[in-house]
């Protein structure tokens, strides 16, 4: 027999109180699949239960959301809004009067860019004479 | 080890086994016997390998291959089953049948849960209270089925269709034996408008008209996918064109009105109107006419694409034509040799005549046929067949090539005018949005017949008598139609026809994003009845409102600024807009 035959049977034989230890740790795997089968099913059912208490949320916003396009609809409706603008005495723009971004520089004339005035050096600033606030000089 | 008794296989099966089982169970359990003496009965054979060991090693061959086979059913339930995971298997939106939306997104048709307000009038304390308080939440509710049900012996519906609100209200009269039941009902909340291109639909979810039944499957299929429908309308051409419909109509005092817009390049429908719109009758698709002088846009398009005439042909229209013993004249003789532009410009019947005559029934037939005016058109809503004539004599060749003779609906004038001003492509019309991608377009006529024929429209209302349709920097181009009805197998100049097939823009090239806008007024009562007058100011209204939406720029041609001021010198030369 080789050596590791002899060191698994040597496993298989090793006892505590006439139990194979390796029948302990068998129960306690089992033990411990149980219970994480347990848990993990657990769990699911708290999510499965979620997810329908989600979509029945969604079910009814959707229904709400429903409600609301189809409202919204009757107030934007083509025909309802002619005849309210019609009656606030609005009508379609005159071709006259439209006018697209490119012809807003013929429209209004961009104005000419001020000149440019060159301020005064530090040195000039310095040597200009200070204009004593109290004098009240300023115009 | 067990010890075992070796005569134990010759031993026979316990006597009490006989006594109580009936001769035809007695196999059964000397079978079972025989198996379980198997083992006794291999040592009495000398056969030490079957002993326990072996039994013991099969038992744990089968539990393990039965929990292997557990195990993997276990995981791949798990893994690689789709749609696990404890959710609904359907789309929480899902809906008996999906909202139908236009081209952008607008509802047109959505599905909203009304409910059922059913009593039972062994719960009431106060049946006098209850109808009274019922009666002033829910106005509308009948009094017979209200005292019906509160005073008879079980639960009775009493009005369907309550809306939200109104369930809202008997609910908070807090009244004991009252309940709701929720239905699915299909509501149009746009009302009367677009319904005729948007239909009805039964109780059960069916769709029984229009668009809700030509594409009854998919919106149900998509209602189960939580998704919306959408169809090629669009909605605010769709709200112009009805109430510019609706004004002509009512400033004309017609009977009746239809207008439909489309793509011409792809067939889709942008707006379809038929007025009065609470006629429940689509006059678009269920009413054949007699359409006059748009005829002559055929008849012109057939000489030019048999190469017979081109705009330089010269037509005698100097006196009236005589066929047999019919005598053919012009609205406003001429009195002259005309082209084919000026046939085309001053509408000739003489012209158009001759033209028709010259090519013949065979060439005329085919090309009625090629612009789908002698069958049904091909167009999701199930429309009339038109009205053919049953020969082909030079008389009706003449009546037909200025639109006498032939009764077609506005369909099939739509779908031939824009095969005519898409390159010569006849696309069915449909209402699919993106046209329909398993029709390919026709050729029925050349490219070139179909630029020659827009600028031939164009000069028409530039120069014609489709004046009024004109749109400043649109390049409307168009055919006026005006035509007197038959009553009681003669013509009545009281009962007339005024239809303006138009197009814009008119000019660039075959390609190029184009709109057909076709308004047809029947019955004015206002004169002149002439469609110059009373369909074609509808037409230029509509695209100068519609071309900001179908994003159709304003912009020159060789006849007008882009403001609609006249480039040369111009007057119409006719100014009957006949």
């Amino acid at each position: 027999m080789s050596t590791a035959v002899v060191a698994l049977n040597r496993l298989f034989a090793w006892k505590i109180r006439g139990i194979r230890w390796i029948e302990i740790i068998g129960v306690l795997l089992v033990a411990v699949m149980v219970f994480s089968v347990y848990v993990a099913k657990a769990a699911a059912a708290r999510e499965s239960a979620r997810i329908s208490e989600l979509e029945r949320q969604i079910s009814d916003n959707g229904q709400r959301v429903r409600l609301l396009r189809a409202e919204v609809a009757r107030l934007e409706q083509p025909n309802r809004l002619e005849a309210l603008s019609r009656g606030a005495g609005l009508g379609p723009v005159d071709v006259h009067r439209q006018a697209t971004a490119e012809s807003l520089p013929s429209l209004a004339p961009i104005p000419e860019p001020r000149p440019v005035v060159i301020a005064p050096t530090p040195s000039a600033a310095a040597d200009a004479p200070v204009a004593d606030p109290a004098r009240g000089d300023e115009p | 080890m067990s010890v075992h008794d070796p005569h134990v296989g010759q031993r026979p099966a316990p006597s009490w086994g006989v006594r109580r089982f009936t001769p035809s169970w007695r196999w059964l359990t000397e079978a079972m016997w025989w198996v379980e003496h198997a083992f006794g009965r291999a040592h009495a054979d000398a056969r030490p390998e079957e002993d326990t060991r072996v039994r013991i090693f099969v038992i744990l061959s089968v539990f393990s291959a039965v929990f292997v086979c557990l195990t993997l059913g276990a995981v791949h339930a798990a893994l690689l089953t789709a749609g696990a995971g404890g959710g609904a298997s359907n789309h929480p939106n899902a809906v008996i049948r999906a909202d139908m939306v236009d081209r952008n997104g607008a509802l047109l048709a959505t599905n909203i849960v009304h409910y059922g307000l059913y009593i039972d009038p062994a719960q009431v304390w106060d049946r006098r209270a209850a109808a009274a308080q019922i009666r002033r939440a829910l106005p509308r509710v009948s009094k017979t089925r209200l005292d019906a049900a509160l005073y008879g012996d079980r639960r009775l519906l009493v009005v369907n269709r309550l809306t939200p609100r109104e369930k809202v209200a008997v609910h908070n009269l807090a009244l004991g034996g009252v309940s709701f039941e929720p239905e699915d009902v299909r509501v149009h909340p746009l009302g009367e408008s677009a319904r005729h291109v948007v239909g009805n639909v039964d109780t059960g979810g069916v769709g029984l008209s229009a668009a809700e039944r030509a594409f009854n499957d998919e919106i149900r299929a998509a209602g189960a996918r939580g998704e919306s429908f959408q169809i090629s309308i669009d909605l605010r051409v769709q709200g112009v064109l009805e109430n510019e419909l609706a004004a002509a109509a009512e400033a004309t005092q017609a009977r009746g009105a239809v207008g439909i817009i489309t793509d011409v390049q792809t067939g889709e429908v942008l707006g379809m109107a038929s007025w009065p719109a609470s006629n429940s009758r689509n006059l678009a698709t269920a009413a054949t006419y007699e359409m006059g002088s748009v005829f002559k846009t055929f008849t012109v398009a057939a000489a030019i694409d048999t190469g017979r005439a081109d705009m330089n042909t010269l037509l005698d229209a100097s006196e009236a034509l005589q066929i047999g013993s019919r005598r053919i004249t012009d609205f406003h003789a001429q009195n002259k040799v005309m082209t084919l532009e000026e046939v085309y410009l001053h509408s000739s019947n003489i012209g158009t005549s001759l033209l028709s005559t010259q090519m013949g029934p065979r060439v005329m037939r085919d090309y009625f046929d090629r612009f789908g005016l002698m069958s049904r058109a091909p167009f999701e809503i199930p429309s009339e067949a038109p009205i053919t004539p049953r020969e082909w004599s030079d008389s009706t060749l003449a009546s037909l090539s200025f639109g006498y003779g032939i009764s077609i609906t506005p369909m099939q004038m739509a779908a031939a005018m824009g095969a005519l001003t898409n390159g010569g492509r006849f696309i069915p019309l449909t209402l699919r949005k993106g046209g329909r991608p398993e029709v390919r377009g026709r050729q029925i006529v050349s490219p070139e017949t179909s630029l020659a024929m827009l600028d031939l429209m164009r000069r028409n209302v530039v120069r014609g008598s489709g004046g009024r349709a004109e749109a400043p920097g649109l390049r409307v181009g168009g055919k006026t139609g005006s035509a007197n009805k038959s009553v009681n197998g003669r013509y009545n100049t009281a009962h007339a026809v005024g239809t303006f097939a138009g197009v814009f823009p008119a000019d660039g090239p075959v390609n190029a994003r184009r709109y057909q806008i076709l308004v047809l007024i029947d019955e004015p009562q206002t004169y002149p009845r002439t469609g110059g007058f009373v369909a074609a100011p509808a037409v230029g209204r509509i695209a100068d409102r519609i071309a900001g939406f179908v994003g159709v720029a304003r912009r020159a041609d060789p006849y007008r600024t882009a403001l609609g001021d006249r480039i040369p010198a111009f007057e119409d030369l006719e100014g009957d807009g006949r």
